[in-house]
């Protein structure tokens, strides 16, 4: 049956199909359509009819898989060259809108400083509406092109360590961990295969998200990850305030937030940049968490290779 | 002494107003001039044409956006030149692309700024700029030619 390109009822069935005796490397294709009732019954559900009804008309079932396949990388090209060409644009386009962006938010804020308080009280209330307006939109941005960048960073994957990376990041992290009084607990983290800096961006994103969603009593944040077969599960456990399980692949898209800014600033890219580094190397990402009861993000890694037990 | 002479090249006369505004009101009282496009800036350097009898500039502040042709274009006229060479020259872009940065010093730029985009960080990054340039570094006489 891996001749069926196409088989949902009430849908049309394509068939390509080849001549018994035909020439192997050059095999005559026909491409038939059938709506459906002109086939001897469902065939998913009757396999062996359709087989029978093939047989009688002298067509074998088999050899045009090579064509199917043939299709099949064509549709994976033009999926990887559309994907590129999307890069592509997103990198320009915020490349583009920088400048005149810049252009509004330093004159904004060059009338806020020159006009303040010499107009009237909606006028300084307009500006800063202005002012920031152009910031936020300049961090959207930046952030927009650190997700556009991220497969075309040049770098070598290479063995990281992740107990080194997560004490960069925690020293990183030092202020906020002091003022929120939080503790991170982790133990011996295992090595990975990857990029040190897109690493680093993961651990930095999900203790980041820890630390600002925090609940009131100071944060305890836990992180641990195991080596399990080919790939490393990795877990970064926090008493924050949970979120509810409706949210639970929505807070993974980009620009999603479950707050407004008042509440807890940012764009919404943190895990949207998560998700694809750690796709980018096959692995997933999620979260278990219910409201109130605290956030537990998991996500796996390519293992590195183990060394050899005798050296 | 007579104070010293700012030659900012760049095509976007709201950063052009940035620059004299960061440096309006510093110790130095630079006097800031500034020209559009690449070519005129050539002959202001070289002092050709109508510029035959301007003073030759202590310092460039550079942009690589420029109509028509680029800013590198502008700094390899100038630091090709055995008699303008002396003449420090500081990008000041907006690009933070890895390329722009090699290829400016790579054709003898003193140094390469990027344009702040921030308001405060934009007056400091020139005001510093002056205040190395005019304030710390040796420079050479000028040499009249």
């Amino acid at each position: 049956m891996a001749m069926i390109e196409l088989c949902k009822p009430g849908q049309q069935l394509r068939l390509l199909l080849i001549e018994e005796n035909g020439d192997e490397q050059d095999p005559t294709v026909w491409e038939m359509d059938y709506d459906g009732k002109s086939l001897p019954g469902d065939p998913r559900r009757a396999p062996a009819k359709l087989h029978d009804w093939l047989n009688e008309r002298n067509i074998c079932p088999c050899a045009p898989r090579r064509n199917a396949e043939s299709q099949l990388a064509k549709k994976v090209e033009e999926l990887a060259r559309s994907n590129r060409e999307l890069e592509q644009f997103a990198h320009v386009a915020s490349h583009d809108l920088r400048e005149p962006l810049r252009m509004v938010a330093t004159y904004t804020q060059l009338l806020a400083e020159r006009y303040r308080g010499k107009l009237d009280l909606h006028a300084d209330q307009y500006i800063d509406y202005a002012v920031d307006g152009a910031l936020r939109m300049q961090t959207l941005i930046e952030d927009l092109l650190s997700l556009s960048c991220l497969g075309r960073t040049g770098e070598r994957r290479r063995t990281v360590e992740c107990d080194l990376v997560l004490e960069e990041v925690l020293r990183d992290l030092s202020l906020a961990m002091k003022e929120s009084g939080a503790v991170v607990h982790y133990k011996s983290l295992p090595s990975v295969v990857g990029v040190r800096s897109q690493l680093a961006q993961v651990f930095r994103n999900l203790i980041g998200n820890a630390l600002k969603f925090r609940s009131d009593p100071p944060p305890v944040i836990q992180v641990t990850g195991e080596r399990a077969g080919n790939e490393c599960l990795f877990q970064v456990s926090d008493n924050g305030i949970g979120i509810a399980p409706e949210h639970h692949q929505r807070i993974f898209a980009v620009f999603q937030r479950l707050h407004t800014r008042a509440e807890y600033p940012g764009n919404g890219i943190g895990l949207a940049l998560c998700k694809k580094i750690v796709e980018q190397y096959g692995g997933r990402i999620w979260v278990e968490s219910r409201p109130g009861a605290g956030s537990s993000f998991k996500f796996t890694f390519p293992a590195a290779e183990l060394e050899p037990a005798d050296a | 002494m007579s104070p010293r002479e700012i030659l900012v090249v760049d095509d976007n006369p709201a950063d052009v107003a940035l620059v004299r505004e960061s440096l309006a009101e510093t110790a130095h009282q630079s006097r800031v001039h500034s020209i559009a496009d690449a070519g005129e800036a050539i002959n202001y350097l070289r002092r050709e044409g109508k510029y035959r009898n301007n003073v030759r500039p202590d310092l460039v502040i550079l942009d690589l956006n420029l109509v028509q042709r680029d800013g590198h274009t502008v700094l390899l006229a100038l630091k090709g030149r055995a008699n303008l060479r002396q003449i420090p020259v500081v990008v000041f872009s907006s690009s933070a692309a890895a390329s722009d940065v090699a290829r400016c010093y790579g054709l003898g730029a003193n140094c390469y700024v990027r344009k702040p985009a921030d308001l405060k960080r934009f007056f400091a990054a020139v005001r510093a700029v002056e205040e190395f340039w005019f304030g710390y570094v040796c420079l050479p006489d000028k040499e009249e030619g």
